[in-house]
């Protein structure tokens, strides 16, 4: 329990008063108590108290921790990592030569980049995974939900419309070549209305709705579990523009790249994010030399053969 | 700055501790520092009893000199060399990875680096048979791929699965959660508390960049202080364990033609002992390529500047040609 007191989420100005008052670790903090803190450090109770709370949820007693309590790292060996794996599936593409590459699909719990010129299909493709994450369990697909995040205004619902149907009519050919029972149990409840009703659109129109947006993802969802897919249509578009501040948009963008790979895994989505290679070569390279650093599953797909310039 | 308690030290009584306050005496510093008879005189304290105190506290809170055969022989019994599982990486590291520091290995994305640090924990668990820590804070570690590369150098499948039942992966995702990560580490390594973790030898940390960097630039120098408090752990557990400690790191330019250069600034250039550059060979979209190149940025044994030729491909990473050297000016 000798953690350091500069090692705590606490805010800097209370940190910056705990050293000064000659505080070193984190027991120390704890064995004085909310009144004697807030005697030393002239703060009021309540912000006392609300420290101490931070430093005991950091560090829990040697009780629960050889009680097994690993609930805030997570922690496993390799082995069960790989059995983890193993079990988990992949959202397809309909795309059999695009499945192949990526490995049987866009795979859960990792981040896959989508990059190409305007006009090439990077929204379509999108859309097709928004309804392809949706196909129930007996057909080989993984039965979940999406989020749409919107940054150009590019999703046509229309579009969403012809590609659901052809997706339900491609399960009803099979479950009529198979006729199996759960086959069409769940060709019941897959129809147009409940795929377009599982897809969760969000339009973000600047960099603050986005961030905003990706920040409070978490608590959405944790409401809809079943979420499985998370799509940001044009992450860097609203980066591009207006912004003087070079070493602000890094910051931001790591930050939301974190963010994201946290989504990623604790709720055992795929996360896709768009980017959009443009030939003006010195803030696309940039923003993609950023962009590029969140881990791809296997190649991002490009399919024109544009190179950057 | 460690403030002066009742109880810090025999003879260190409370009535003692208020009357020292009462005359700006707070810290051990202002003790040791302050002259004893003044203090007995104004605090109405007697000499003698200072005195003891002091010699006290000097003894408790001090560091120990000792000389360099000492330190040698110290050296000679406690540093391991652990292989990193390429022959040409191992010969431009002085063959190998040496406990007690700290070692980076930088790049581009997709450059390498997580797949030699995969390397490096197949390596030590099965060829080793010790403990690896992983530390993942990118979402990047793919245990199929390590199993690919242990069946690449295993054939017996029961040591494949010891193997990967011996590399622990720990998932944290913000700089707090990687203290506290270490924080347990530690705990767990001065209790040496018998549990699954057994000998444990290298720290893996994949990547070091991607959680400070959302914290630094702009006005406060918050993210400053706590790379440095992150910088300030892991040297310690590395020299106190004698563990090696393995690193990974971004890197930038200055523009956009300008050379490569290891991210997170000129403070943290200092933290680890040893710097490794990789690149890809030939970036090009059509020819997929599993070649990289390593070369030595920093190093206290080596001369810098030194390129070996890498093979991250399927299987494990192997040498494909005789490594070059070139010597740096």
């Amino acid at each position: 329990m000798q953690r350091e007191v500069g090692s705590l989420p606490l805010a800097p100005a209370l940190r910056a008063k705990l050293v000064a008052a000659g505080f070193q670790t984190a027991q120390e903090l704890l064995e004085t108590g909310p009144c004697g803190l807030s005697k030393e450090l002239g703060i009021s109770k309540e912000e006392a108290l609300e420290a101490l709370q931070v430093v005991r949820q950091e560090c829990p007693g040697d009780v629960a921790r050889t009680a097994g309590g690993s609930g805030i790292t997570r922690k496993c060996t390799a082995l069960e990592l790989l059995e983890e794996e193993q079990a988990q599936g992949s959202i397809i593409t309909f795309c059999s030569a695009l499945d192949s590459i990526l490995g049987g699909g866009v795979q859960l719990t990792k981040i896959t980049e989508i990059c190409g010129a305007p006009g090439v299909g990077k929204t379509q493709l999108c859309m097709q995974l928004a309804v392809d994450v949706q196909i129930p369990e007996c057909f080989g697909g993984v039965a979940g939900e999406a989020v749409f995040i919107d940054t150009e205004g590019s999703f046509m619902v229309d579009r969403v419309v012809d590609i659901a149907t052809a997706c339900v009519q491609h399960c009803q050919l099979i479950a009529e070549a198979h006729q199996e029972e759960d086959h069409l149990k769940a060709l019941e409840t897959f129809s147009l209305e409940s795929i377009l009703s599982h897809i969760y659109y969000f339009r973000c129109r600047d960099y603050i709705e986005l961030l905003a947006q990706v920040y409070l993802l978490p608590d959405f969802l944790s409401e809809h579990s079943k979420v499985r897919l998370v799509v940001v249509d044009g992450i860097a578009f609203p980066f591009r523009h207006d912004f003087e501040d070079l070493s602000l948009r890094t910051r931001l963008l790591n930050g939301l790249a974190q963010q994201l790979i946290i989504i990623a895994h604790d709720h055992k989505s795929a996360v896709g994010d768009v980017v959009q290679i443009t030939k003006s070569e010195g803030v696309n390279h940039t923003i993609s030399h950023y962009i590029s650093w969140l881990p791809r599953c296997a190649a991002s797909s490009c399919h024109s053969k544009c190179r950057r310039y | 700055m460690v403030v002066l308690r009742a109880g810090l030290c025999p003879g260190l009584t409370e009535e003692m501790i208020q009357l020292l306050r009462a005359n700006g005496i707070r810290t051990v510093v202002d003790f040791v520092s302050s002259d004893l008879e003044e203090v007995a005189q104004k605090c109405s304290l007697s000499y003698k009893a200072l005195v003891a105190v002091r010699r006290v506290l000097l003894a408790q809170f001090s560091a120990f000199p000792t000389n360099g055969a000492d330190l040698y022989e110290e050296l000679k019994s406690s540093t391991a060399i652990l292989p990193t599982g390429s022959p040409s990486l191992d010969q431009l590291l002085d063959s190998g990875l040496y406990t007690g520091e700290v070692t980076e290995l930088m790049g581009a994305p997709g450059s390498g680096k997580t797949q030699v640090c995969l390397g490096i924990a197949a390596s030590v668990s099965l060829g080793l048979k010790q403990h690896v820590l992983f530390l993942d804070s990118t979402g990047g570690f793919t245990a199929s791929r390590l199993y690919q590369i242990l069946r690449a150098r295993a054939e017996d499948g029961e040591e494949q699965l010891e193997a990967l039942q011996r590399i622990q992966v720990v998932r944290v995702f913000n700089i707090y959660e990687m203290l506290s990560a270490l924080q347990e580490l530690r705990d767990r390594l001065s209790q040496q508390v018998v549990s699954s973790m057994g000998p444990l030898k290298i720290v893996v940390i994949d990547s070091v960049s991607a959680v400070i960097y959302p914290l630094l630039g702009g006005k406060h120098s918050e993210g400053l202080a706590i790379m440095m408090q992150l910088a300030r752990e892991l040297k310690t557990l590395a020299k106190e364990f004698s563990l090696a400690v393995v690193v990974t790191n971004q890197v930038t330019r200055e523009s956009s033609t300008g050379p490569l250069k290891p991210a997170l600034g000129r403070s943290w250039s200092f933290v680890p002992s040893t710097r490794v550059l990789l690149e890809s060979k030939e970036a090009t979209w059509e020819k997929a390529t599993t070649q990289r190149v390593a070369s030595l940025a920093k190093s206290s044994r080596q001369p810098t500047g030194i390129q070996v030729e890498l093979d991250i491909g399927n299987g494990d990473v192997q040498e494909l040609s005789p490594a070059t050297l070139t010597q740096g000016l």
